[in-house]
């Protein structure tokens, strides 16, 4: 069995709701599809048992219905990345923070906020990152039925 | 033209004193800006100087297309600069919004739409060889300048 | 003492970048530091949805001057996966050389910026003459010297004719030597030594825990480099060191940006004995086909991630770009406690930090303390004020032009 194997049967082993949502794209690639309610176990898991210390980042998509969140982990060493899929629905986009297993995923937890309007419970407040400040509450760019708004002003030149 | 003005004059052609403000560009021009200072580029040689604080600048070097968050302090920088202030843009970027037309978050049109430009710099980036052909080509152009208001000829500059 | 709050940008003399940073010192000891992300947000991944594949391959170069190559490769090798392109050996070996050369550069880069933040001018001088080969290197290969255009989808632009080869390794000796010399001085000279040692630290297990990447990381003991771990072009086949330091300072970060440089040019070495022939690149569709991909990459800031989604059309779906410096800003904090307040330069461009890459707050707060903010008004009215009640002073006649 190859190491991603190995680590698929763990994981199927400990959470049996995601057999059959594995995906071994090649070596060193896990992709795995998770639900809202299983989530921070299994996170837990890959982080503590696993041995997935390095975040990587965390990326965040409009598909549609739904926003889908994908977190991607990786194994310290043998390189290999495991990248945890969820998907809320936009009628209720929220997803806990993780800021506790891994403190710099801050910054990427406010971009999903700022950018697509989800809601991270358990986030400490703070500033918006990375839109300036006077962009408008409510309008989030990386949502695929974004319009860019008509009516802004045009700045005025001071005359040299 | 009284003396004190002849040599307030003769001071800012033969030393024009430069800041540079990066309006969220890609760094590439910065990093070209930087490289004219270095030992093959050598912009000292013609008495530029960069300095660190706007009140103490004849030009103001910009580069990068102007984000939304940037506006306001660069309107700020370019009031703070005493008269008689010069504005260079440096890269396609800053002429004319480059590649990032058509981003949210950027004003499109380059940096003359907030404040006015006196030369243009085009390059992605800029060569150091266009940087320095720019700002002689500018000290120029005020020699000119002080000619059409003056109708005396000062002596002309060696570099010319 | 009361603790005041400095700004510290948008506009600064050490910062090459639009960013802020609010400082709250105690005497000449920063407490506590604010960051304000944002400046150089373009909105590029939103862009890249609404242009092909190749015109957002441009787009993606443009996201940083300094590591435009790491962007573009990680980002082209995305959507090489998607769609199940065997990239030719020689094209990967090309991009791997262009990898390492712009490593050096960078590191040079940052090597002269950071004697010019501490005061050393000379190293920047210095430095920057020794970059000068490695531009005419890039610029006699890629045509630019910044912003190199060598990818494509399938492959690489440009091959690499045996004259350029024998010039490459012409350079990398003078660089060879030039690199020994600066090994020399960081190791040998006390001065530096003095100015660097317990500036910035980082112990080890804040820097995992903080998710530091990249040489911050290495400084700090954690050996992790995604050339050895994930390998991607060339590098699996390729043998090098991957440098670590115990220092955990500024000083290590020295160190390991050094090593570095020795490292490059051997890799450099390794690339033009091994280059294999064949072709340079292989015909990749317009439309890519659904699917996604991750790509991890060793830029010479740290690790870079990219992820792409297509969906079967001429643009992708979703684009997302993880910079490295994004990773070690949310150490800085923790490196200034404690610190000086002119210490703040040099820590900050310790992490070689690039915004531009960061961009597309870090907030400590401390409890129960009650936030005074004064505009540049009041401030005068609260000197005007201070100067009559303590020193009999009355300087509100004095007029401003503003």
């Amino acid at each position: 069995m190859t190491n991603e194997e190995i680590i698929q049967q763990k994981i199927v082993n400990r959470f049996p709701a995601t057999e059959g949502k594995f995906r071994l794209q090649r070596a060193r690639r896990i992709w795995v599809e998770v639900t809202r309610e299983i989530f921070l176990p299994l996170f837990e898991f890959a982080k503590q048992e696993l041995k997935f210390v390095e975040f990587c980042t965390l990326t965040g998509l409009d598909e549609g219905e739904n926003l889908l969140f994908i977190y991607h982990l990786a194994q310290e060493y043998t390189g290999i990345v495991l990248n945890l899929k969820v998907a809320v629905p936009k009628s209720d986009p929220v997803i806990p923070t993780i800021t506790n297993f891994f403190p710099a995923a801050e910054l990427p937890e406010r971009e999903l906020e700022d950018l697509l309007g989800a809601k991270v419970a358990g986030l400490a407040p703070g500033p918006r990152y990375p839109l300036p400040d006077e962009w408008p509450a409510g309008d989030h760019p990386l949502r695929k039925d974004w319009q860019p708004r008509e009516d802004e002003a045009k700045p005025e030149v001071p005359h040299g | 033209m009284g003396v004190r003005e002849k040599i307030v004059t003769w001071a800012r052609m033969k030393s024009p004193w430069v800041i540079h403000f990066n309006t969220g560009s890609c760094n590439a021009c910065d990093i070209e800006i930087v490289d004219t200072l270095t030992p093959r580029y050598d912009v000292e040689r013609f008495g530029v100087q960069l300095k660190g604080t706007p009140r103490h600048a004849d030009v103001l070097l910009c580069s990068g297309p102007v984000t939304k968050q940037v506006r306001d302090r660069l309107v700020r920088v370019y009031e703070q600069m005493p008269e008689p202030k010069f504005v260079v843009a440096v890269g396609t970027c800053s002429c004319s919004g480059g590649v990032f037309n058509g981003c949210y978050n950027i004003h499109d049109g380059g940096i003359d739409q907030i404040i006015p430009v006196s030369a243009y710099i085009p390059g992605c980036p800029a060569r150091p060889e266009a940087i320095l052909d720019g700002v002689v080509k500018l000290l120029g152009s005020l020699q000119a300048k002080v000619e059409e208001n003056d109708g005396t000829r000062p002596a002309p500059l060696p570099f010319l | 003492m009361a603790k005041v709050t400095i700004p510290f940008g948008p506009q600064h003399p050490a910062l090459k970048e639009p960013e802020r940073f609010d400082l709250t010192i105690l005497g000449e000891r920063i407490v506590r530091l604010n960051a304000r992300l944002g400046y150089n947000h373009r909105g590029i991944e939103k862009a890249c949805e609404q242009r092909s594949y190749i015109s957002a391959l441009y787009l993606i170069e443009r996201i940083c001057g300094i590591c435009s190559h790491s962007h573009a490769t990680a980002f082209v090798q995305c959507v090489e996966e998607i769609a199940g392109l065997e990239v030719p050996a020689r094209a990967r070996y090309i991009r791997t050389l262009i990898a390492e050369l712009e490593r050096m550069h960078s590191h040079l880069l940052w090597l002269g910026v950071a004697g010019h933040e501490i005061g050393f001018d000379t190293l920047l001088m210095y430095t920057w003459r020794d970059r000068e080969v490695v531009m005419d290197l890039l610029a006699a290969l890629t045509g630019n010297r910044v912003n190199y255009g060598i990818n494509t989808i399938g492959g690489v632009r440009r091959d690499v004719s045996p004259e350029q080869c024998a010039e490459i390794l012409r350079g990398i000796d003078t660089l060879e030597e030039r690199t020994k010399y600066y090994m020399q001085l960081a190791t040998e000279d006390a001065m530096l030594a003095e100015r660097l040692v317990a500036v910035g630290s980082l112990c080890t297990e804040d820097a995992a825990r903080l998710g530091a990447v990249g040489p911050v990381a290495r400084a700090s003991n954690l050996n992790q480099d995604v050339r050895r771990d994930d390998p991607y072009a060339a590098y699996g086949e390729l043998d090098f060191k991957v440098i670590t330091d115990t220092h955990c300072d500024v000083y290590g970060r020295v160190l390991v940006r050094v090593g570095e440089l020795m490292e490059s040019c051997r890799i450099i070495c390794q690339v033009l004995s091994n280059l294999p022939e064949g072709p340079i690149a292989v015909k990749a569709p317009r439309k890519i086909p659904a699917g996604e991909a991750l790509t991890r990459y060793e830029a010479p800031r740290g690790e870079d991630v990219h992820y792409v989604r297509g969906n079967g059309t001429e643009r992708p779906e979703r684009v997302k770009v993880r910079a490295p410096t994004l990773a070690n800003v949310q150490a800085v904090s923790k490196m200034l406690e404690n610190n000086y307040l002119a210490d703040m330069p040099i820590v900050l461009a310790a992490i070689d930090p690039c915004f531009s890459c960061t961009d597309r707050a870090v907030v400590v707060r401390e409890a129960g303390c009650v936030e005074q903010r004064m505009d540049w008004k009041a401030l005068r009215l609260y000197g005007i004020e201070w100067y009559r009640k303590n020193r009999g002073i009355d300087c509100s006649k004095i007029k401003l032009r503003m």
